[in-house]
């Protein structure tokens, strides 16, 4: 009797059990249900917090990643600019390059200039001295000169390039410009701005008059297209 | 007397510690599980005032009325029949008819006892 007893008991207290549970159970879910906000268990309140924590944290990474990737980006156009820049200066210097490689005379060049040619004199009879009405090569330096002052940015003597290192010597009848001799006439072409140099030379009192002084047939003419070749044998 | 008492404050414990939530549709049915398992427990204790109490009865009345009560509840969620009102008002019904037999019980045995 007293073991049926027992057993009643056990199984009171298993229905009381599983009563409980439900009770609580549900108790717990509708509390839930009520207040989501307050009625999250401190565990699901400790997760939410955990993952707010890690979501602000992403996002503070994600704005360090973005000013770190302005900042590249920034980089990356100094760059471009400067590489631009670089070109530009490149340019230029190849520019400069082929500029001075027309001084030089390593490259045919071509251009608008003037023409000067310098003749004898006539013969004169009455002139004792010969010399008197002849070109000599001081008066081709005269007119060179003159030339490069005003500008000339290549200069050719019977159609030979005259160089930074050319000389011109006076060799009898003849003059030698870097050894190869010219009889006169002597026509000195300049490449420049025509009117500049023509100027120039017309000058009361310049070179132009020193050479008519000198009996020496001048004449000037200005040109539109002027070709030189480039310095042999250099 | 103590063994169900134990047991009822172990299911309690062991319901407010667990974590696991349940979706909010269900937890009608759970209501509802409730309601039959009160349901049971007071007719248990009116059937034991009234000296009918037969243990089968009461042990497999309380888990049958919890599944029937909850599975009623299913069908009437699929079925689109607020069946577990239905279950509500008839356990409902029979829960204050329940506890009015005990008081009415317990009443006479009061004044019968004073009396003597």
């Amino acid at each position: 009797m007293k073991k049926k007893v027992n057993s009643n008991r056990v199984i009171l207290s298993l229905v009381f059990l599983v009563l409980g549970f439900m009770v609580a159970f549900s108790f717990r879910v509708t509390q839930d249900e009520n207040d989501h906000s307050k009625g999250l268990t401190n565990r699901q309140w400790e997760q939410q917090l955990g993952l707010r924590n890690e979501l602000i944290e992403q996002e503070e990474k994600n704005r360090e990643l973005q000013k770190e990737l302005n900042a590249k980006q920034e980089k990356v156009r100094e760059i471009e600019a400067s590489l631009s820049k670089e070109a530009q200066v490149f340019f230029n210097m190849a520019e400069d390059a082929e500029k001075y490689r027309m001084f030089l005379g390593k490259v045919k060049v071509s251009g608008k200039g003037v023409k000067v040619t310098l003749a004898d004199g006539e013969y004169n009879p009455e002139e004792e001295n010969i010399n008197n009405y002849l070109v000599h090569e001081h008066h081709v330096f005269k007119v060179i000169n003159e030339l490069y002052i005003s500008g000339a940015s290549a200069i050719s003597v019977n159609g030979q390039r005259i160089a930074h290192n050319s000389y011109i010597l006076c060799t009898g009848p003849v003059i030698t410009v870097d050894g190869y001799q010219h009889p006169a006439p002597f026509e000195i072409t300049a490449i420049g701005d025509p009117d500049v140099l023509s100027s120039a030379l017309n000058i009361t009192g310049g070179v132009k008059d020193q050479l008519v002084n000198d009996q020496i047939i001048f004449s000037l003419e200005k040109m539109n297209d002027i070709k030189m070749d480039p310095i042999l044998g250099n | 007397m103590w063994l169900p008492i134990m047991g009822l404050i172990i299911g309690a414990i062991i319901g407010l510690l667990t974590d696991i939530r349940i979706p909010a549709e269900y937890s009608n049915y759970l209501s509802i599980a409730i309601l039959a398992a009160l349901d049971t427990l007071f007719g248990g204790i009116r059937a034991q005032l009234q000296n009918i109490y037969d243990e089968k009865v009461f042990v497999s009345g309380f888990f049958f009325n919890i599944v029937l009560a909850a599975s009623l509840a299913f069908l009437g969620v699929h079925l689109g029949v607020d069946l577990y009102l239905a279950a509500v008002f008839a356990f409902g019904v029979r829960l204050f008819q329940n506890i009015a037999v005990i008081r009415r019980i317990l009443l006479t045995k009061w004044s019968t006892s004073s009396e003597k």
